[in-house]
């Protein structure tokens, strides 16, 4: 497997010259979250104040919760315990198992790489508040589909992430929307034969 | 030459009109979204996966292949003109393709990525035709234990070799296995880890956690620090190559295709690798005016890696063909497309639904001469699709994420469980963790747990079953040397370091 270095090193050269940086520039910190305490901006920290040991915790914990989850599983009719238990028991190890060398790499100073994109400015802070709104805005869409209809609520949606994201112009931004979750309605529901909700429109279309 | 005589059967499925039709409109969709800044293949298909709900079965897979392949082309188009891909295979396209686009060569590399990528993909598509059978004959002996192996192996390289760090990577597959055993075990009918949720006794839909992890996940990464900055595309008119371009692209074409196939059927293999590799002999290989290029834009560094790419991408298709076994992302949510219309890839698939298998293949080359048309004149007009305000961008994938995953129940329990992976799609992508071995695991794990419990049943619960057969001792020979290479690496860096 002498191989297995190269897409690291391709990753390396791949990045863009200049500020977005490759693999050993560090990630700007911040916490996810749950987990209080803001971490200053440059260098990740070590120890407990990373805000990557809450994904290497959730890993852990994931264990647990299977093994745990799956304590009232009872095996039916298997006298050689290759019941429903017998999978999730070796899943729920290997998750602990992986659980606790995630967490103590990440306690070593062990840190991933962001994901670089297009679209991504990796040197920057993240920006929680934009996060926490378009997380609102989708699970208020989530609740509010079925009562609304499609064309409404998809509009809202597209309108209040697009917004959300920078878009200046509101009425281009409504517009588009509007647009967008009725075409996308009539192709599905016409054209595609998919169930949508109409919603508070179901007597209009 | 049973399987020529299967694949002009093929070619007769696909080219009626009808199929014709949407074998098109596959590889159009599949370019306009592949072309999408931040949409890679893998989420293009996971996106489109809903439209082919209510086709039937050949004509989804006709219009799949299409899609595939054209997100594929559509990907090359975005690193070469914007530069910094979000999908690792195209990334290395990118070093030099973006500096020949800024020298005023952006026709060039586009030609030589669009016609390398039909060479490779045509050549490739070929071999397809030639391994698939033999790798079939040799399959229908596979017992439990193989596939158990198999899947195994497929687990462990896939999270060995895409991640910097194994542990990230087997942490990424741990969160794709945990999804895949909520819902109702198949064989005793018990539920497990449901939370007493009904909804999730039926278990995640694979649509709901590709989209989740790559549509929601990319989406509020994004918007988490989204680049304000107006991004920098250099305009492009038609893509056509000169002469010299030629006699310096074919080569390159012909080792990055001979590179790309056996790499893309290996379980882990992908297309990072044989495109890395690709863009290093070509360097090493560079004379006279290409030498002096290198670095700088140089044709061959595209025309090599994207035939690579292209070529893995139909070595992908031989192990999900003949074993079922996917072996990148975009392979596992073609497997969940199979699986949708109750189709298990494997032996089997090729004995009862010949017409849908070869009727697939044969289209693939179909779709390979149309993106070929469509690309290079074209190619402005992709250009375009790059300047997309980002705002809307997001906004509408969003939008189409959740009407993917709405119209499969139309139940809002799954638009919160597709939130909730958007959430570990985000921190993922933010903590540097590779998101293939948890779609793969997602997929994988639960056909890997009636393999491996039906080989203890016949083994009457002896673990010394899972290595009887060589076959099967030799495949977790493998998975167990995925995963400790990288381990050996760093303590012979560390050595040769300290000493």
């Amino acid at each position: 497997m002498s191989a297995h270095e190269e897409p690291e090193a391709g990753r390396g050269t791949g990045a863009p010259e200049g500020a977005a940086g490759g693999p050993a520039v560090p990630a700007a910190t911040s916490s996810p979250p749950g987990v209080p305490g803001p971490a200053p901006d440059g260098p990740p920290g070590r120890g407990w104040r990373r805000p990557e040991l809450a994904l290497a915790l959730v890993v852990l914990g994931l264990g647990v919760f299977v093994l745990a989850g799956t304590a009232d599983v009872t095996a039916a009719g298997s006298g050689i315990g290759l019941g429903p238990r017998f999978f999730p028991i070796i899943v729920g190890s290997a998750l602990l198992l992986i659980g606790v060398f995630y967490v103590a790499d990440v306690l070593r100073g062990g840190h991933g790489d962001p994901e670089e994109g297009e679209d991504v400015d990796a040197g920057a802070r993240t920006d929680w508040k934009t996060v926490a709104l378009v997380s609102v805005i989708f699970l208020a869409f989530a609740g509010l589909v079925d009562l609304l209809g499609w064309i409404i609520a998809g509009a809202l949606l597209f309108f209040g992430l697009s917004v959300t994201l920078g878009a200046t112009r509101r009425l281009r931004a409504g517009a588009i929307a509007v647009v967008l979750s009725t075409l996308s309605y009539l192709a599905f529901v016409k054209g595609l034969g998919v169930t949508l909700p109409a919603g508070l429109l179901s007597g209009v279309i | 030459m049973e399987s020529l005589q299967l694949l002009l059967d093929g070619f007769a499925t696909a080219l009626t009109p009808v199929n014709l039709l949407y074998a098109l409109v596959g590889v159009t969709l599949g370019t306009l979204v592949g072309v999408l800044p931040g949409i890679g293949p893998a989420m293009t298909v996971a996106l489109l996966l809903p439209v082919t709900f209510s086709v039937p079965p050949a004509s989804a897979f006709i219009m799949f292949a299409g899609i595939y392949y054209g997100g594929m082309y559509g990907g090359s188009t975005t690193s070469i003109l914007l530069n910094t891909p979000g999908e690792s295979s195209s990334m290395i396209t990118a070093l030099e393709g973006n500096k020949m686009a800024r020298r005023g060569r952006a026709a060039q590399a586009l030609a030589t990525a669009a016609i390398g990528s039909f060479v490779a993909g045509t050549i490739a598509t070929a071999l397809l035709v030639v391994a698939a059978p033999l790798v079939v004959e040799f399959a229908i002996s596979f017992g439990p234990e193989d596939y158990f192996a198999l899947a195994v192996l497929a687990f462990t390289a896939v999270s060995s070799v895409l991640s910097r760090s194994v542990v990230r990577g087997l942490a990424s597959l741990g969160f794709g296995l945990v999804i895949g055993l909520i819902g109702i075990d198949e064989q005793t009918g018990q539920a497990r880890l449901t939370l007493g949720i009904p909804e999730l006794l039926g278990g995640v839909e694979v649509v709901v956690v590709a989209v989740g992890l790559f549509a929601l996940g990319e989406a509020l990464y994004v918007s988490s620090r989204l680049r304000h900055d107006e991004p920098q595309i250099i305009p492009v008119g038609r893509a056509f190559l000169g002469r010299s371009d030629w006699s310096r692209s074919w080569r390159p074409w012909l080792r990055g295709t001979a590179l790309g196939f056996p790499f893309g059927a290996l379980p882990g293999g992908g297309a990072e690798i044989p495109t890395f590799l690709s863009y290093s002999i070509e360097k090493r290989l560079a004379r006279g005016i290409a030498r002096e290029e290198y670095g700088k834009g140089a044709i061959e560094g595209v025309a090599g890696p994207e035939a690579a790419n292209n070529a893995s991408a139909a070595g992908t298709l031989v192990p999900l063909l003949t074993l079922g076994l996917p072996t990148s992302a975009t392979a596992a949510i073609l497997l969940a497309a199979f699986q949708q219309y109750g189709l298990q890839p494997g032996p089997q698939l090729f004995d009862h639904n010949p017409a849908l298998v070869w009727g697939m293949i044969a289209s693939l080359f179909l779709g390979n001469l149309m993106l070929l048309v469509l690309n290079l004149p074209l190619a402005p007009l992709w250009a375009r699709v790059l300047h997309v305000p980002r705002p809307y961008l997001y906004a509408g994938i969003v939008l189409f994420a959740a009407l993917g995953v709405y119209a499969l129940n139309a139940s809002w329990i799954d638009l919160v469980v597709l939130y909730l992976l958007g959430l570990l799609g985000f921190a993922m992508r933010r903590f540097g963790l590779p998101v293939a071995p948890a779609v793969i695991g997602m997929i994988l794990g639960p056909m890997a747990e009636i393999q491996l419990r039906r080989a203890l049943a016949i083994g009457a619960g002896d673990a010394a079953v899972l290595v009887r057969s060589p076959i099967a001792a030799t495949l977790l020979g493998l998975a167990l040397l995925a995963l400790l290479a990288p381990l050996v690496r760093k303590l012979a860096v560390r050595r040769s370091g300290s000493g």
